[in-house]
């Protein structure tokens, strides 16, 4: 099969790129203290607009931007959860409540991005590993936290000073084709790149000052800041169980923290600073209201990433999610990750965690299909017929029903 | 022309990802074949099938496995035509790396329909940058005088254009055998359908 119009291949660690990013940025400065919440304060204020020249410059480019990504047939279209999405970044913006935008890319990849016009792109993969709406509160203060502190055109002045990089703008900005004739402006490879790029990646200093910003404004809105030391330490794990199942060493993703912030470091600190901003009524989690908000958008963020077939990472998000109560949904994503898999003994464990989702009331009717054939490959027919039966009679719609209909003697 | 800026972006690209390249001999020096109408041998002599229009025949890509072989009508970022033939049990249907993060789940004798659907739904997500994927139908077919069946989608590649494709195979003694259509979904995909029916019609294994 072809795949010329492949992206590149997709790793998390370019998740690291939007999530506070590590990685290769230009300001590399040495270990310095931490950033205190309480000294952040927003450097723009509502309705900010640019007066310098090159402030000009580079929301043009960007307005452009956004006009590309508002098109794109990329985004998640549902208007409910973008205006929950806005809603959450309304209440964690400060000053700037008013100025955001947020943009949701269906591509299963744990990242995000600010722009320096006060638009955001989360990605679908970054929703489906949340728990609850403190750390999603979380992530998009920390976002809003690099506008609220004007880190772009900070770091857009310092490059343009460091080095001559010329086509720093129009790659940012993926409006050109590159070199090589390959467009630079889908999202994907935005995504992909978010790490790379160094437009997205900001150094120690500013990522810790988005996490400073960030927390203060999660304080303040009334959530549980630590649910954003949380998130992190979710990302560390995940790359880590990616690479130990795989029997690698995390290894990009190690360089990128080894000769940055040690992530124990910002751990460290974020912990701290969390604890600091902790205030009684600081408590929220919101987990029901996430949860409604994302609806149906879960199994489909599921299944997008559960068929990449990374079982580390898959696993370690479901058994993470799972730590608010196993359901039939995330059982039969396990049994997904092992039939996946498919090493010596996964299939007898595939088999396992559909019998167990079919326990639940919530399980979906994919689960019976699976458990059928399980149940027929291991030669329990009737059982396995019969599971295959409960499956048509839930999805009888479903764009395989005749082949199942056949597989029954039908 | 065109091919050209194909081969220069996949060149491109196969740096950035890595590929190691694995046909050896270099990309760019292989070229297209045409490939007449009349019986045909396919995927290494594993099938016989009777194109009634030209079609052709592209290079052996670096991700390619040798049971597989590639067709087009108007170049492969437009539709493109895939046979592969006598895979066995346990065998990758692309090349890839034992340890990438993410792969494409190999080829199980024991497969039921719908999992052959899904480590094909596995291979345009995972290496094709599809970031939506369809199923549209999945049913009983002949493929090769075998019983098989017939496995309808759509996907929304990384580079936002939506295709469709239909695959229809069967496994026979353990081993998988397939003809797969992949086409943009606006005019390529409904313009190559009726070759691509006669085609599979047209099927019959070879061994």
């Amino acid at each position: 099969m072809s795949a010329w119009h492949q992206a590149l291949p997709l790793t998390r660690r370019a998740m690291l790129g939007g999530l506070g990013c590590a990685g290769c940025a230009a300001l590399a400065g040495t270990a310095e203290a931490r950033i205190r919440p309480a000294d952040m304060k927003p450097l723009v204020g509502p309705g900010h607009r640019p007066t310098a020249k090159d402030e000009q410059g580079l929301w043009q480019q960007y307005e452009r931007v956004e006009e590309e990504i508002a098109g794109s047939n990329l985004l998640v279209r549902d208007a409910a959860l973008a205006a929950y999405l806005g809603n959450v970044a309304e209440r964690t913006g400060g000053p700037a409540a008013g100025d955001l935008r947020v943009y949701l890319a269906h591509i299963p990849e744990f990242n995000a991005f600010m722009a320096p016009t006060g638009f955001m792109v989360v990605f679908s993969g970054l929703l489906l590993r949340m728990r609850d709406e403190a750390q999603l509160a979380g992530v998009i203060a920390h976002e809003a936290g690099h506008f609220l502190r004007r880190h772009q055109i900070r770091q857009w002045r310092d490059l343009k000073r460091k080095t001559a990089a010329m086509n720093f703008l129009g790659m940012a900005a993926g409006l050109g084709y590159g070199a090589t004739g390959i467009y630079a402006g889908d999202l994907v490879r935005l995504a992909q790149l978010g790490g790379i790029l160094s437009i997205f990646s900001y150094s120690r200093e500013l990522e810790a000052e988005a996490d400073a910003m960030g927390l203060k404004q999660i304080a303040a809105t009334g959530y549980d800041p630590g649910a954003m030391p949380e998130t992190w330490q979710q990302l560390i794990e995940e790359i880590e169980a990616s690479a130990e199942m795989r029997r690698k060493r995390p290894k990009r993703g190690y360089s990128l923290l080894a000769t940055h912030p040690a992530p124990a470091q910002r751990m460290a600190d974020l912990r701290l600073s969390a604890k600091e901003v902790t205030t009684p009524r600081g408590v929220e989690r919101g987990r029901d209201r996430y949860l409604k908000a994302l609806g149906a958008h879960r199994k489909t963020f599921l299944d997008d990433q559960i068929k990449l077939n990374d079982p580390g990472a898959s696993l370690y998000l479901l058994r993470n999610l799972a730590k608010d109560g196993w359901n039939g949904l995330l059982r039969f994503y396990e049994g997904e990750v092992w039939r996946l898999r498919g090493q010596r003994g996964d299939s007898a464990l595939a088999g396992q965690s559909y019998a167990a989702a079919i326990g639940f009331a919530d399980a979906p009717p994919e689960a019976w299909r699976a458990h059928g054939y399980q149940l027929l490959k291991d030669g329990r027919r009737d059982e396995g017929l019969a599971a295959l039966r409960r499956y048509l009679a839930l999805a009888p719609q479903a764009p395989d029903a005749a082949m199942v209909r056949h597989t029954l003697g039908e | 022309m065109a091919t050209r800026r194909i081969l220069a972006a996949f060149a491109a690209l196969s740096l950035l990802t890595g590929c190691a390249g694995g046909s050896g001999g270099g990309y760019g020096l292989r070229y297209y074949r045409l490939v007449e109408p009349g019986p045909r041998e396919v995927a290494r002599g594993s099938m016989v099938v009777t194109p009634t229009i030209r079609w052709n025949r592209a290079p052996r890509g670096p991700d390619q496995i040798s049971r597989e072989e590639n067709w087009t009508l108007n170049g492969p970022l437009l539709d493109g035509l895939t046979f592969i033939g006598g895979l066995e049990h346990d065998k990758r249907i692309v090349q890839q790396r034992r340890k990438a993060d993410r792969k494409v789940p190999n080829f199980r004798s024991d497969m039921s329909p719908p999992e052959i659907g899904g480590m094909i739904e596995s291979f345009y997500r995972v290496r094709a940058g599809a970031n939506e994927f369809n199923v549209t139908g999945l049913q009983p077919r002949t493929f090769a005088g075998r019983p098989g069946f017939q496995y309808d989608f759509e996907y929304l590649g990384g580079d936002e254009v939506w295709r469709r494709g239909r695959a229809v195979g069967a496994i026979v003694d353990g081993r998988l055998y397939l003809a797969l259509l992949d086409a943009a979904r606006a005019h390529y995909f409904p313009a190559a359908l009726p070759e691509f029916e006669r085609i599979a019609e047209s099927a019959r294994l070879r061994r």
